[in-house]
């Protein structure tokens, strides 16, 4: 389980988190949500401790992250699809398929991968950078699963990508959430999120405001308007 | 008059190819860490003289070209450990801090070894014809061993783990390490490997030049114009600029004298600079 408690972080000498508190439980879908600038994504990278914490607690599984060094998460089990979706595009499919692996690719992992990524499969010499914006989220996704991780926080997995394909990324994460992974999902379409989550934080300033099942969110509109400035 | 362009030109190539094997460490340090290493050269000429003094207390060069790149490699761990880690990402501090290890470098080898410019005798002597002229064996033995040196750099950088996290790295250092990629060790390594690369460059090139103290302050310039216009952090391109630039300053040097020579290499470097900043091989980055 993923614990966070009161995550303080600055950017320079501006306070970006100012507290924030929220939890993942196994197999939970988890959706973050704010409007822009409020601290959903420096919330992911203050968890993996890609911005720098300057107060509060995280925890995953009973062990204190804030202890350990951020490269050695992901061997945790705490996967990251950064936001713009972190494709190293000078590198090939399947470098960026297996860079975080210390050795070769375990054949199974390797053969039930490109089973569930065919596109992915197919294109696994050609450089990342040539795959479109729904090839590399796919490719992001697959990267992160590689790693087997134990949950998985996703930035913005629909941005830029065309609306057809979003449906198709809705059904992998929904996939990934089925398997047993929890998902921390940040997400501005609130449609996906309220679709995906099972527990919905709503975020502004800095901090949580507001933490509610999705039909609980639907059943209170005057929230979803105040919050995210959207009518649902 | 013919003889004489070949043999600059041969002399550039050879030149060229070690040049660029000491500013591909330079470039990779840069396209990696961010920071302009102004101690370069002088990792060049601890190279020169810790082949010079090795081969003398071994009585071989070739022991001499192994051990230098070790210890230089491991030189470089400790430097990007204790000067380099404690300022990175401020780029003015990485300029101050590497001219100041530049000086210490200098002022610690005239110190111990002395300030008198050396020889060193090449390891393989004679000449074969080439274009109708004598040419050195030892200077083809270089500039094969240098051009070889690049291939295995390349090969390595494209083909191993190591070398497909150093690209990883160098693009996006955030999400590699939540990838669970160790970014300051690779880092550590990546310089450890570029001081390794320019003490290598001096081991090559000590039988064929002088042996002092600021040898690498000759050098230093001529590898920031072949990273500046091979485009910056653009390896490939760094090498083509290394071995062109060489090339050209050794026919510019038959037809006039070695300052025209580097003139027109800074005049081509600030055309580049005008007219296409990002190197003129910008694009072709791997």
């Amino acid at each position: 389980m993923l614990i966070v408690e009161d995550l303080k972080a600055d950017i320079g000498r501006v306070p970006v988190l100012r507290g924030v508190s929220l939890k993942v439980a196994p197999g939970e879908t988890v959706a973050l949500l704010g409007r822009n600038g409020v601290g959903k994504t420096s919330t992911l990278r203050a968890i993996l401790g890609l911005l720098r914490r300057n107060g509060g607690k995280v925890s995953y599984n009973g062990q204190d992250l804030t202890r350990i060094a951020p490269y050695r998460l992901a061997k945790l089990g705490l996967g990251y699809v950064p936001q713009g979706r972190g494709i190293f595009p000078l590198l090939t499919v399947e470098e960026n398929l297996f860079l975080g692996l210390e050795g070769p690719p375990p054949a199974d992992i390797v053969e039930a991968l490109y089973a569930r990524f065919p596109r992915i499969a197919e294109r696994r010499r050609q450089a990342a950078g040539t795959l479109s914006g729904g090839e590399q989220q796919m490719l992001a996704i697959a990267r992160c699963l590689v790693m087997q991780p134990t949950t998985i926080m996703l930035d913005e997995p629909t941005e830029g990508i065309m609306p057809k394909l979003v449906a198709q990324i809705r059904a992998e994460i929904g996939a990934v959430a089925k398997s047993g992974i929890a998902v921390l999902l940040v997400e501005q379409n609130l449609r996906t999120a309220l679709k995906l989550a099972t527990n919905v934080y709503l975020m502004e300033r800095g901090q949580v405001v507001h933490e509610a099942t999705p039909e609980a969110l639907k059943a209170n509109p005057d929230i979803v308007h105040r919050y995210l400035g959207v009518s649902l | 008059m013919t003889d004489v362009v070949f043999a600059l030109a041969i002399n550039g190539l050879v030149w060229g190819l070690i040049i660029a094997l000491i500013a591909l460490g330079l470039s990779i340090i840069f396209g990696l860490l961010d920071i302009i290493n102004v101690a370069h050269g002088d990792l060049f000429m601890l190279g020169t003289v810790g082949g010079l003094v090795i081969a003398t207390a071994t009585g071989s060069f070739w022991v001499a070209i192994v051990l230098v790149p070790i210890i230089a490699f491991a030189l470089g761990l400790a430097l990007e450990r204790f000067v380099i880690r404690p300022t990175i990402r401020q780029a003015a501090l990485t300029i101050v801090t590497t001219f100041g290890l530049s000086m210490m470098l200098q002022e610690g080898v005239r110190a111990t070894y002395g300030p008198q410019p050396r020889r060193m005798a090449p390891p393989i002597g004679g000449t074969v014809p080439l274009f109708g002229i004598d040419y050195d064996i030892y200077r083809l033995f270089a500039a094969i061993f240098a051009a070889l040196a690049l291939a295995a750099f390349f090969v390595f950088l494209n083909r191993t783990k190591l070398g497909t996290r150093i690209r990883a790295v160098r693009h996006d250092p955030e999400t590699a390490t939540a990838l669970g990629i160790p970014v300051a060790r690779v880092c550590g390594i990546t310089f450890a490997l570029g001081t390794a690369m320019a003490a290598l460059g001096g081991v090559i090139a000590a039988p064929i030049t002088t042996v002092e103290f600021r040898t690498g302050v000759d050098i230093l310039p001529f590898c920031f114009m072949a990273v500046v216009i091979g485009g910056l952090g653009n390896l490939q391109g760094t090498v083509a600029a290394a071995v062109l630039l060489a090339v050209m300053e050794g026919l510019v040097t038959s037809f006039a004298n070695p300052t025209i020579a580097r003139i027109v290499s800074l005049a081509i470097m600030s055309g580049v600079l005008l007219f296409r900043p990002h190197g003129l091989f910008a694009g072709a980055t791997r």
